[in-house]
């Protein structure tokens, strides 16, 4: 994602000090994170805090925000999900499941990868070409990150879109309207179906633990 | 860049709103080139940033490049590449400014193109393929972003390198030592040259006074 805002604090650095004492413990060849939760929960800005403090270990995380494989473009989302219908089609289905899984598979095998890259300030969406090869772990950052397949360590953050609006409202990313609460409620509805398959648990408070 | 981390600072939007209303109007009328070159650490990524969401939320749609991804020694080789061939090789010359130029030329044309994109958590040089087509403004930052052709506005943002100094121990982006601090003074040389040829100067110690030259 290119142009994104991230507000980081305090809270994000101290939960990101024990993820990765956790990841450290159980680390392995390749390995991959995943950080679930909705929107304005802090995912990016804890898996830039996490990134940023395992290169401190010398290991070397490419984080992959899973908002660069929708469906649809971002202008175009809007009205197709009215079209079809918010209740009906907001969900797990409008990413692009394949393509995701195909990064994953790339990066395990050390090759060069190709993926969407969306710049939030053209709103178009540009292909990245990384090379997995000296990359040891892979954090995948999204609001459905931990129902990815061979995710080693799958981290999820309990705060709603009712505790985050104001987060939501400070980045200035989208209007708060009618629609928009439609869509939050429907991604808190998919979120929480996926919920029990999370290792770890970021809470109300930001702390961690373990599930 | 990927995964660059600014802070934005209500001088940075006096700054950006004071550029925006002065080039807006020129902005629709034709493919539009902005430089934002000046010191190490004074505001010129948060700058293009938010030029970038203003234009945006006025549907003029604007890229934002950096030079530090035109680099010819990518991220993980400079510092030793530096050490090795001495001082004299800091400055204008270590950015590719052939794969610059062209880019600035695709960007006129409205074509396709393939560029570097370094990712600060890998230092890795990734590539990145986007589109001119739709793209009105072309924002570049960069040390040394007035030395590119065909400028249609240049900004220049003033910092001492003193300044620069404390404002980096902040950002944390490199290890400072007297080498680091060597390097800075000579880029510092390099970069005041451009001052004089800048359409705006933005200094945030005179608090946003602004200066035509």
């Amino acid at each position: 994602m290119l142009e994104d805002i991230l507000l980081i604090t305090d809270k994000h650095r101290k939960a990101a000090t024990v993820i990765v004492d956790e990841i450290l413990k159980n680390k392995t060849v390749k390995y991959i994170v995943a950080i679930s939760g909705e929107s304005g929960s802090g995912k990016s800005e804890l898996t830039h805090v996490v990134a940023k403090e395992m290169r401190k270990h010398g290991i070397f995380a490419k984080p992959i925000h899973i908002d660069n494989f929708y469906n649809t473009l971002p202008l175009e989302r809007t009205q197709w999900r009215v079209d079809n219908g918010i209740e009906k089609v907001v969900g797990l289905s409008e990413y692009k499941w394949d393509e995701i899984n195909k990064v994953i598979d790339d990066f395990k095998n050390s090759r060069k990868s190709s993926m969407p890259c969306v710049d939030l300030v053209t709103e178009q969406i540009d292909t990245l070409t990384t090379d997995f090869n000296g990359i040891d772990m892979l954090i995948i950052d999204g609001l459905y990150a931990i129902n990815t397949d061979n995710v080693d360590l799958r981290i999820f953050i309990e705060l709603t879109y009712h505790e985050t609006k104001k987060a939501q409202k400070d980045r200035g990313k989208e209007p708060q309207n009618e629609y928009r609460m439609r869509v939050l409620e429907q991604e808190h509805i998919a979120a929480l179906s996926i919920k029990n398959k999370a290792h770890l648990f970021v809470d109300m408070d930001y702390k961690v633990v373990k599930a | 860049m990927q995964n660059d981390v600014f802070h934005i600072k209500e001088n940075h939007i006096q700054a950006a709103e004071m550029v925006f209303d002065k080039i807006f109007e020129r902005t629709r009328k034709k493919k539009y080139i902005i430089s934002i070159a000046g010191e190490v650490s004074s505001g010129k990524t948060t700058l293009a940033y938010l030029l970038g969401r203003m234009m945006k939320m006025n549907d003029v749609k604007s890229k934002i490049l950096d030079l530090v991804d035109f680099y010819k020694v990518p991220p993980l080789e400079r510092r030793t590449y530096r050490e090795q061939h001495g001082l004299d090789t800091i400055g204008v010359n270590e950015y590719d400014w052939d794969m610059i130029e062209a880019t600035l030329k695709s960007f006129r044309n409205g074509n396709s193109v393939k560029l570097p994109l370094v990712d600060l958590h890998t230092d890795e040089v990734d590539t990145i393929n986007t589109n001119f087509k739709n793209v009105q403004v072309l924002i570049i930052s960069g040390l040394y972003a007035s030395y590119c052709s065909d400028v249609d506005y240049k900004i220049f943002m003033e910092l001492t390198y003193r300044e620069t100094y404390e404002a980096q121990k902040y950002t944390g982006k490199e290890v400072m030592d007297s080498f680091r601090k060597k390097i800075l003074e000579k880029e510092h040389k390099a970069v005041q040259k451009q001052k004089n040829d800048a359409d705006i100067y933005i200094d945030f110690n005179t608090f946003l006074d602004s200066y035509h030259l």
